[in-house]
């Protein structure tokens, strides 16, 4: 099992290293770039989420990247703020016409599509999403 | 890194990675289209839910006077990301 943890500053502007982060990842783990695409996706809308609404977070975000057999493992950790349950977020209703859909919050939209599990838990202001994505054959 | 150019059709050529960074430099781009166009996506190898917020922005203003987008050349996994979002049934993807 290859796993790997980095911190990365709460920032839009950090997610050229988190790519370069996953790209590491996915060489060291054997996953190719199509087999893991899903992966990149599911980072950046969960850290991107992290750093638009827990503004009161501490300064990073402790991103665990692991593949266990044919199923990657991506935890999340932001320390400081409060709770917010991504895993509770209403439905977005992707049948409405262009005139009623609104601009924003298809990114946890597309995790939830993406992922097979995701885990929300909150303790002493640390706020840890679980995501496990099946790697595509 | 997202690039953006414009051809010698008039299309608009994405090129590298819409992801949110990106989206500050898409919108000088995009606000600026008040007419129908199409957007070819032949060398964009990724977009996340901050380069759909672009498109939908755009598409929504264009639609205000009779104009859209159309999409073309999309990989697959573009095309997944399209579909999960309900993006294949308001913009024409060819």
């Amino acid at each position: 099992m290859e796993k790997m943890e980095k911190r990365f500053k709460r920032t839009i502007h950090a997610l050229e290293d988190i790519f370069t982060f996953l790209s590491e990842f996915k060489k060291r783990s054997n996953i190719d770039n199509s087999a893991a695409y899903g992966l990149d996706l599911i980072v950046e809308e969960l850290f991107t989420n992290m750093v638009k609404y827990n503004s009161e977070g501490s300064l990073d975000i402790l991103i665990s990247l692991e593949r266990a057999g044919n199923t990657l493992v991506l935890v999340f950790n932001d320390y400081g703020g409060e709770p917010f349950d991504i895993t509770k977020t209403d439905e977005v209703n992707t049948k409405q016409r262009l005139e009623e859909r609104k601009v924003g919050g298809l990114g946890i939209h597309l995790v939830k599509r993406i992922a097979d599990q995701i885990d929300f838990e909150y303790h002493d202001r640390r706020s840890k999403i679980t995501v496990m994505k099946k790697l595509e054959e | 890194m997202l690039t953006i150019e414009i051809n010698e059709k008039g299309n608009i050529v994405l090129s590298g990675r819409f992801d949110a960074s990106q989206v500050e430099k898409a919108k000088h781009v995009f606000t600026n289209i008040k007419t129908s166009s199409v957007v070819d996506f032949k060398n964009l190898e990724y977009i996340s839910s901050a380069g759909l917020g672009v498109l939908l922005f755009t598409q929504k203003s264009l639609n205000e006077s009779g104009e859209s987008l159309t999409l073309i050349n999309m990989n697959k996994h573009i095309q997944d990301v399209f579909r999960y979002a309900g993006f294949d049934m308001i913009f024409r993807i060819e």
